[in-house]
């Protein structure tokens, strides 16, 4: 009985702690929404408040939406992570498909070929990739944008292992019955590795989503900002306060907090999955 | 079906049923290689070679460009910077995100709650949180100088700039790697860790003994991940301060982007990058040698 409640206690008292350390990582996303609420009177009083008094203070998300093209902004950034995202996961499933069942000469080399991708850091390669996408003349496009996405090897690994799980006699049955390769792949393994899919699908249209200095260098036009990179040209344009700028943040995090909260347990399926996945 | 077609069709069709795995590869290989193994061979190339402002390569240089690199004060300062930003972020945050993890190995007291909040931090983007800290570290209207008292220039001061980088990053990798380690610990079989409480171990004991050596794959993939993140960090340098305050947060990604981009001198951009990848490399093939004596798989 005693020990009982002394675990009791002991697993309460864990839980607020962990509680309280939650509120203080959260603390400066929390602050920042509540800073987009202050009027620029409340803003720069003394002493600093964290809670908005005047919450239903709207100006700052109107001064966001005038001085920048924030909705194109979205716009852009959906398109390019969506398209991205698509192609990567397009290719990934083609090339795991090959890898599981076909056997072929260099069938180990090209593997090892595309898995070494992930050794070599895509930041060094920035400023000739730039390069590259320049002289394509890709500069401003929406391709250019996404092409440096295109290759996810460890998204082709898990698709891999994934596939591995199928039994063979499957995909034995589907070619008698005169399905095609376009076939089994669109209308079996697809369907089969669906909840896969889907965890690999939101964990790079996050990563792709979140880019910033890949869309910096390839973008010039103000219309084809991204929002990562948009919202923090408000730090630049003359006359935007604190205020406007944390409005900005907010609008830049929310979408992404929502489709956390929505999507929680496809998440933490996708850490769990395999440690491979960046 | 082939069986009955002979001569020349059936070849064809034999030869497209060889041919259908490469195929298949094609797409992926062509990008590995045009934007992976392509552009890694041309830094390599450009490092070594004399590169005009429209990045066509005028002629061989040697290791001129390298030279020229390591007499650039500003280069020392970025290699300074660099590995002081991953030494101490990579274990600040494997340190935070363990304990974290630890708290959310068992089901508990609010534990959804607070797992939740543990994990959000994942996916804010880099640039709004940085906007955020920008204005919560303000030395004069921000909320962490005025709650804690003090009276630090953060961003604005050259002493403490780096500091407020650090914050900053260490914040970013707290979501992902307590998922990873979260999952790493609940792997951990319950029957393992209930007989060796029946034996009287302490959660101490147990952490150390059992549950730590049982999650070191993960151990190893977080500090590898994030000693890469760290090293190639760059974008909170862009946004907060440019380098600055008199070059006090300069990384070499950083000074790569700046020589490249800004100042169109590819070669020294190359040369850098070529130098943080092989540093980059080294910490890799260090972490894996202390795999092999320490990391235990089950």
């Amino acid at each position: 009985m005693r020990t009982n409640r002394i675990r009791r206690a002991k697993d309460r008292a864990l839980g607020i702690v962990g509680l309280l350390a939650g509120c203080l990582i959260l603390f400066p996303v929390f602050y920042g929404v509540m800073g987009a609420f202050k009027s620029p009177a409340e803003f720069i009083a003394y002493p600093p408040t964290v809670f908005s008094k005047s919450f239903g203070y709207f100006k700052n998300f109107e001064t966001v939406f005038t001085q920048v093209p924030m909705l194109r902004y979205f716009l852009n950034s959906l398109i390019v992570a969506g398209m991205s995202t698509a192609v990567r996961l397009a290719l990934a499933v083609l090339a795991a498909y090959a890898f599981v069942f076909y056997r072929f000469r260099g069938r180990k080399l090209l593997f090892f070929l595309l898995l070494g991708t992930m050794m070599i850091p895509a930041d060094t390669l920035t400023i000739t990739n730039y390069q590259t996408v320049s002289h394509l003349r890709l500069l401003d496009t929406y391709l250019g944008m996404g092409i440096v996405f295109f290759v996810g090897a460890s998204q082709m690994f898990m698709l891999r292992q994934h596939f591995m799980a199928a039994p063979t006699s499957v995909r034995e049955a589907a070619l008698l019955d005169g399905c095609g390769d376009g076939r089994f792949i669109l209308s079996i393994l697809v369907p089969m590795s669906g909840p896969l899919l889907t965890t690999l699908f939101l964990q790079s249209f996050i990563t792709v989503w979140n880019a910033y200095l890949w869309p910096l260098l390839v973008t010039n036009g103000n219309d084809m900002r991204t929002v990562q990179v948009g919202v923090t040209m408000l730090t630049t344009i003359e006359g935007t306060n604190y205020e406007t700028v944390l409005a900005g943040a907010t609008v830049a995090m929310l979408p992404a907090i929502a489709l956390f909260l929505i999507m929680r347990r496809y998440l933490s399926r996708a850490m769990s999955g395999g440690a491979l996945i960046t | 079906m082939s069986m009955y077609v002979g001569g020349k069709a059936g070849r064809g069709a034999k030869r497209l049923e060889r041919a259908k795995p490469y195929l298949f590869l094609l797409p992926m290989i062509v990008f590995a290689v045009g934007f992976v193994y392509y552009p890694f061979l041309k830094t390599a190339l450009q490092s070594f070679s004399n590169v005009n402002f429209r990045g066509e390569t005028t002629g061989f240089s040697g290791l001129e460009n390298y030279r020229y690199l390591f007499s650039r004060r500003e280069f020392g300062i970025a290699v300074r910077n660099t590995l002081k930003l991953t030494l101490i972020n990579v274990p600040v945050t494997l340190a935070l995100t363990l304990l974290m993890a630890w708290l959310g190995s068992r089901r508990r007291f609010l534990g959804p709650v607070y797992e939740t909040m543990f994990a959000l931090p994942m996916v804010i983007s880099m640039s709004a949180i940085t906007l955020v800290f920008k204005v919560l570290l303000n030395p004069s209207v921000g909320f962490v100088n005025y709650a804690l008292g003090l009276r630090i220039g953060w961003y604005e001061d050259r002493h403490t700039a780096m500091s407020g980088i650090l914050l900053l990053t260490v914040w970013m990798g707290l979501g992902f790697n307590f998922l990873l380690f979260q999952s790493a610990f609940k792997a951990i079989p319950d029957d393992l860790l209930g007989s060796a409480r029946l034996e009287g171990a302490g959660p101490v004991r147990i952490l150390l003994q059992i549950q730590l050596p049982l999650i070191s794959p993960t151990i190893l993939y977080v500090l590898c991940t994030n000693m890469i993140q760290a090293m190639m960090t760059s974008g909170p340098i862009l946004i907060l301060t440019q380098g600055g305050p008199s070059r006090s947060t300069i990384t070499m990604i950083y000074l790569m982007y700046t020589s490249g981009y800004s100042s169109s001198n590819y070669s020294l951009a190359a040369a850098v990058s070529m130098i943080a990848f092989l540093m980059t490399l080294l910490f890799t093939l260090l972490l894996f040698l202390m795999e092999k004596r320490r990391v235990h798989y089950q």
